[in-house]
């Protein structure tokens, strides 16, 4: 009897969890490189009240245990690693990765951060850097007289200078892999950080051996949020949160109903 | 006192007992490939003389006792996801996963690549191959075919174990929607087909499950009423209004 007050409770938080993760991905439908996420839930312990496949005389086994589970919680949050569309810009430092990897950024405090964001510029000093001002790596440098440039689907990066016929190439773009992208810990910022749940990056030329995805120069990779999707989970939600709480009202009934036989 | 005071007091217990089962698989109704469990109930045995009961006793020894739960195994709907790691079961059978306690089954597809290349249930178990080991993905794409055959970049890898149930074999609930199975239940799966990109949702049908919750909620307030019927009316009758006539 309480334990349903309890049971209904987790459904409702759970559910509480799944909205709050459906607001950010709302939210962020317009966030360059955002990936959805997904909450995934799990059911709780179960008490067993009768083992199933219990002896019921020394010949015969129950038919069917007696089970009785205590709830569900959020197991984790899921990111939905699709490819989000692709808009064209025309800026030659908007960079877009066709397929699986992430840039490799150089955070304020050392550490290497990973994006899918493409969305660069460069600094007073010629370095590419992202929106934060924080740059690639490895560091490239456009010379401030650079007439154009040019990055290659491999990462190359050229550029063509006043008085020269040739471009020189001023650096090379490399992205990074990793076994398990869902375990990467989001900082905020269009920014990941390795964990050792999603294993150390493997660092390769885009579109090499390694599996990495190609380069598309003048596009952004945009949010791979579904909006409709998240509607539609949006309603369930509220739905579930509803029948929840349901169960907490015929709890609580059938409380009333005891307390009226001791009147 | 009448043998269906009781009645009615076990039928009263049985139906709160029930609410929790129901709690249950509304709560989960978002767990990919949670399988909703139904209460049974089981007479209770009114009398054991010949003794003939009163149809008010009768009434209340139907509600019973509860005797069981049990699994439903309905297929859930296929929702897509995208992501290539996520599988459904379309069909009877399970995935098989290795745990500290031996083999355990699941629906639950959501899977992950471990730092080791492993592949591994969301609990961090590895699922197993058809080889009888854990399977090993390091690259991609990452390509599951509907009998469970994975290929990572063109090359295959390795086949999930996918194992069916007799009809009749108990599974026992875990947590983590996993499902342990009796020794040597388990059979090659002949009926299942694995689909990627998608999730198994809950096979908890909301709409069977509020009407659940509502026919014990009444049920329980009918027991309250044959016990007050049983303590106001016909024990009161004995003792306070029959001594008088006397």
């Amino acid at each position: 009897m309480f334990r349903a007050l309890y049971t209904a409770a987790s459904g409702m938080t759970a559910q509480q969890m799944n909205l709050d993760n459906i607001a950010n991905n709302l939210a962020n439908s317009g966030t360059t490189g955002f990936q959805q996420r997904q909450v995934n839930f799990t059911d709780l312990l179960y008490q067993n009240q009768i083992m199933p496949g219990a002896a019921s005389t020394q010949q015969t086994t129950v038919t069917s245990g007696l089970q009785v589970g205590l709830g569900t919680r959020p197991s984790e949050t899921e990111i939905i690693q699709t490819q989000g569309d692709f808009a064209t810009t025309g800026n030659p430092l908007d960079l877009a990765i066709q397929g699986t990897g992430f840039f490799q950024i150089l955070m304020p405090n050392g550490q290497i951060g990973y994006s899918r964001d493409g969305s660069f510029s460069t600094n007073a000093e010629g370095q590419v850097v992202t929106a934060e001002g924080n740059p690639l790596q490895p560091a490239i440098t456009i010379p401030a007289d650079a007439l154009s440039v040019t990055v290659g689907s491999d990462g190359t990066v050229s550029v063509t200078q006043p008085g020269q016929t040739a471009a020189t190439q001023v650096g090379t773009i490399q992205t990074a892999l990793f076994v398990n992208p869902g375990g990467l810990n989001a900082v905020g910022n269009n920014i990941y950080l390795a964990t050792t749940a999603s294993g150390q990056p493997v660092v390769g030329t885009p579109g090499g051996s390694e599996g990495l995805g190609s380069i598309q120069q003048g596009m952004l990779a945009q949010s791979n949020v579904s909006v409709v999707n998240q509607f539609v989970a949006m309603i369930l939600a509220q739905r579930s949160y509803e029948s929840n709480s349901r169960v907490v009202k015929a709890a609580d009934e059938m409380l009333q109903q005891l307390n009226q036989l001791a009147q | 006192m009448s043998s269906g005071y009781y009645a009615a007091c076990a039928g009263m217990m049985t139906r709160t007992a029930s609410l929790d089962t129901i709690a249950n698989n509304l709560a989960n109704v978002s767990t990919p490939g949670f399988r909703a469990s139904h209460n049974s109930f089981s007479a209770a045995l009114a009398s054991t003389d010949d003794e003939p009961l009163s149809a008010l006793n009768q009434d209340a020894n139907e509600y019973g006792y509860l005797s069981g739960t049990r699994l439903d195994t309905t297929q859930g709907a296929l929702v897509p996801t995208g992501n290539e790691l996520d599988l459904a079961i379309d069909g009877a059978g399970y995935f098989e996963v290795q745990t500290g306690a031996g083999p355990v089954y699941t629906r639950g597809g959501n899977f992950r690549v471990s730092p080791q290349g492993q592949m591994i249930t969301a609990a961090g178990d590895p699922v197993l191959g058809d080889s009888g080991g854990p399977i090993t993905i390091v690259g991609e794409p990452v390509s599951i075919s509907a009998d469970g055959t994975i290929s990572v970049n063109g090359a295959i890898a390795g086949k999930l174990k996918t194992a069916e149930f007799p009809p009749a074999t108990q599974l026992e609930s875990l947590g983590n929607s996993y499902y342990k199975a009796p020794v040597g239940a388990a059979i090659a799966a002949t009926n299942t087909k694995v689909r990627q990109g998608q999730l198994e949702s809950s096979n908890v049908n909301p709409v069977t499950s509020v009407v659940e919750l509502i026919t014990a909620q009444h049920e329980v307030e009918s027991m309250r009423r044959t016990l007050s019927m049983f303590s106001d009316e016909m024990d009161k009758t004995a003792t306070q209004d029959l001594p008088r006539v006397s």
